[in-house]
């Protein structure tokens, strides 16, 4: 209840997820200028750890200077930042070797390292942050169990409050947390992600279930898994939603960090606004169909082959925030809609018990407030319904048997 | 007139004329509503799809509708504390006599009008509250009603200015964890799906509720035999006069 008490307060108090794109001249001069001292700053430091550069990384996979600058002037874009800005992303993601970041994994399936890693042709977005000193990231490094330990140690240590926490995976809450315990010594996802996050600089939970509780949470939550805002408090929060997150919104958030030393702005539900400041709906490319009621019925029919819209098969892409629609997905490759497969809403809260479902919320089971029965909105309705015929019927059958009182008195 | 009646004026003309636009405008927000959730009907599929903006349309009169009744439920809302006729208002706070003739009109209805100890000639507490639930969740489809439709504001501007989606986050905004609530939901953040699943469950209550307002509308007239349907149609009904 009291969770839910903050909640409304903090939706009162929130501004909307309008992000104000032209803020006159005289803001950009001076943040440009801030920016630009911060690049300036960060050039004189050494790279910590991380000593591949970022020019020689993609030399080596290919790709030349040119199509870099293109990358850095889509991110300015993405950032909603004016093109003049574009040299200095150019530059930030040069220095994104001076950001230490430690990488916890929680309970999830690493849905986001793999798309952090993209192994198989890796295109910029995930080349930079390759790049990024990554301290600690247990399913990636070598060391393990002791050592491991040891290494993660030595990195709160050493960067004791300056570094970024990315937090991947849902913890378990329920029992204790036994259902997720890590290292040599056993300790529970809880206790570990409170000890590495009491020195960090900023923390950004990173995927659906490291935000909302995700997949683990999702009904029934046996393991009674929650996301990083539930249980930390008091701490600068960046919530990167989706499954897998996008690598280019964690470039972003990392970029804009660099740049000003900031988050960016946020929404309600910590998730920054040039990311998830709209919608899906409103971007997507089968939004006409959708005005003309043209829909896919059934997979693989005549509409499918059409391009159709997807909502009747299941698309949230109308209660849907994200920016997939205009990045897309693998530098801009394709995305589920594109596919033909509808959006299951994996940005948004509660996802796999509320959106995730192929037809749309009207025909989908629904948890009835007592628990146990899943009904759909219109089963329930029309029960509602019976309901009330039954308790009509009644009283009009027993009103015309008794006959009116004025009759039987006359 | 029957001999021995009275007639007596119940509804003003802007109350009946309300009471139609109302009715109407709800058959017609049902039939574009149950399209919006899942449309039920194809379009031609052979037409091009800018000929045919069948989801289009329907959203058009869902949300024109929509603007009916916040008007409507505006002055409603007024006339509550206002109106020059009867203030519904003052049926409504829990005193002695209002409690006992809520009490009165339940037992009327029980006893299949065997019992009938109150007056008939105004708006009776339990049929005042009975509308207050029904203005109650009228409201709560135009706040859930507009909260879905900003999303769609999610640049922050509209036609009319930066300030109506503003306007509308702030009024509707705290709806996102009351219907998480409402539906009893179990995740501990709330999602914006719960609005449109509050919203769906809230349309089968007022259906529910339009059912027993016209059976018991129809059932007092035939038991109390004081012309009682003919009120939203003239505004005047027929008591006997006391003798």
């Amino acid at each position: 209840m009291a969770d839910r008490i903050e909640g409304v307060k903090k939706l009162f108090t929130s501004k909307s997820a309008r992000v104000e794109t032209n803020r006159g001249d005289a803001y950009y001069e001076k943040l440009f200028q801030k920016c630009q001292a911060r690049i300036e700053e960060l050039k004189t430091q050494q790279p910590i750890n991380n000593r591949l550069e970022i020019s020689d990384v993609l030399e080596n996979h290919g790709i030349e200077r040119r199509d870099f600058l293109k990358w850095a002037s889509a991110v300015t874009g993405m950032l909603m930042l004016p093109a003049s800005f574009t040299p200095l992303v150019a530059d930030a993601a040069l220095l994104m070797n001076r950001a230490p970041v430690i990488w916890l994994e929680l309970q999830d399936c690493a849905g986001n390292s793999e798309a952090l890693l993209r192994s198989d042709g890796p295109k910029i977005d995930e080349i930079v942050l390759d790049i990024i000193s990554l301290e600690f990231h247990e399913t990636l490094q070598a060391a393990s169990g002791h050592q491991a330990e040891k290494q993660l140690e030595e990195a709160i240590e050493h960067f004791k409050d300056k570094y970024l926490l990315f937090v991947e995976g849902s913890i378990p809450m329920a029992d204790d947390g036994i259902y997720g315990t890590i290292g040599a010594s056993g300790e529970t996802f809880y206790d570990h992600l409170m000890r590495v996050s009491k020195h960090a600089a900023a923390i950004v939970a990173v995927g659906s279930c490291a935000t909302f509780g995700g997949v683990p949470a999702a009904s029934p939550n046996p393991t009674g898994a929650v996301g990083v805002m539930d249980v930390i408090k008091g701490k600068p929060l960046i919530n990167i939603p989706a499954c897998p997150a996008n690598p280019a919104n964690m470039v972003g958030v990392i970029i804009h960090y660099i740049l000003t030393g900031q988050v960016p702005e946020l929404d309600s539900l910590l998730r920054p606004k040039f990311a998830f400041g709209y919608r899906i709906h409103d971007n997507c490319e089968r939004r006409a169909h959708f005005d003309a009621g043209e829909f896919v019925e059934e997979w693989g029919d005549e509409g499918a082959k059409n391009n159709f819209c997807l909502y009747k098969v299941g698309c949230k892409g109308p209660m849907t925030f994200n920016n997939c629609s205009i990045i897309r997905y693998n530098e801009g490759v394709n995305w589920p809609v594109g596919v033909g497969r509808g959006c299951i809403g994996c940005s948004e809260p509660d996802f796999w018990d509320k959106y995730a479902y192929e037809r749309p919320m009207a025909d989908a089971n629904i948890k009835a407030p007592t628990g146990g029965v899943e009904k759909t909105v219109d089963e329930f309705g029309l029960g509602l319904l019976t309901a009330a015929g039954i308790g009509i019927g009644i009283h009009a059958a027993a009103s015309s048997l008794a006959g009116n009182k004025e009759e039987v008195g006359e | 007139m029957k001999p021995g009646y009275k007639q007596v004026k119940r509804m003003t003309t802007f109350m009946r004329l309300n009471h139609w636009v109302v009715a109407f405008s709800m058959v017609a927000a049902v039939i574009t509503g149950l399209y919006i959730g899942h449309p039920y009907y194809q379009s031609f599929i052979a037409d091009p799809a800018v000929g045919k903006y069948v989801m289009a349309w329907n959203r058009w009169i869902h949300f024109m509708i929509a603007i009916i009744f916040d008007v409507s439920s505006i002055v409603i809302a007024y006339l509550y504390f206002f109106s020059r006729f009867e203030k519904p208002y003052k049926k409504l706070i829990p005193n002695k006599q209002n409690i006992e003739e809520f009490g009165a009109v339940v037992i009327n209805l029980l006893t299949l009008n065997r019992k009938k100890d109150f007056d008939s000639t105004h708006a009776d507490s339990f049929n005042t509250v009975f509308f207050l639930l029904f203005h109650l969740m009228l409201a709560w489809m135009l706040l859930t009603g507009l909260q879905l439709y900003v999303h769609g504001l999610a640049s922050g501007e509209s036609s009319i200015g930066a300030w109506w989606p503003w306007m509308l986050h702030v009024a509707t905004d705290w709806t996102i964890p009351v219907s998480n609530m409402l539906i009893g939901s179990a995740s501990p953040t709330p999602s914006i799906m719960d609005v449109r699943i509050s919203h769906h469950i809230t349309m089968w209550f007022i259906l529910a509720w339009i059912v027993f307002h016209i059976y018991y509308q129809v059932w007092r007239t035939i038991f109390w035999k004081e012309g009682d349907i003919g009120i939203v149609v003239s505004g005047t009904k027929y008591v006997k006069e006391e003798a």
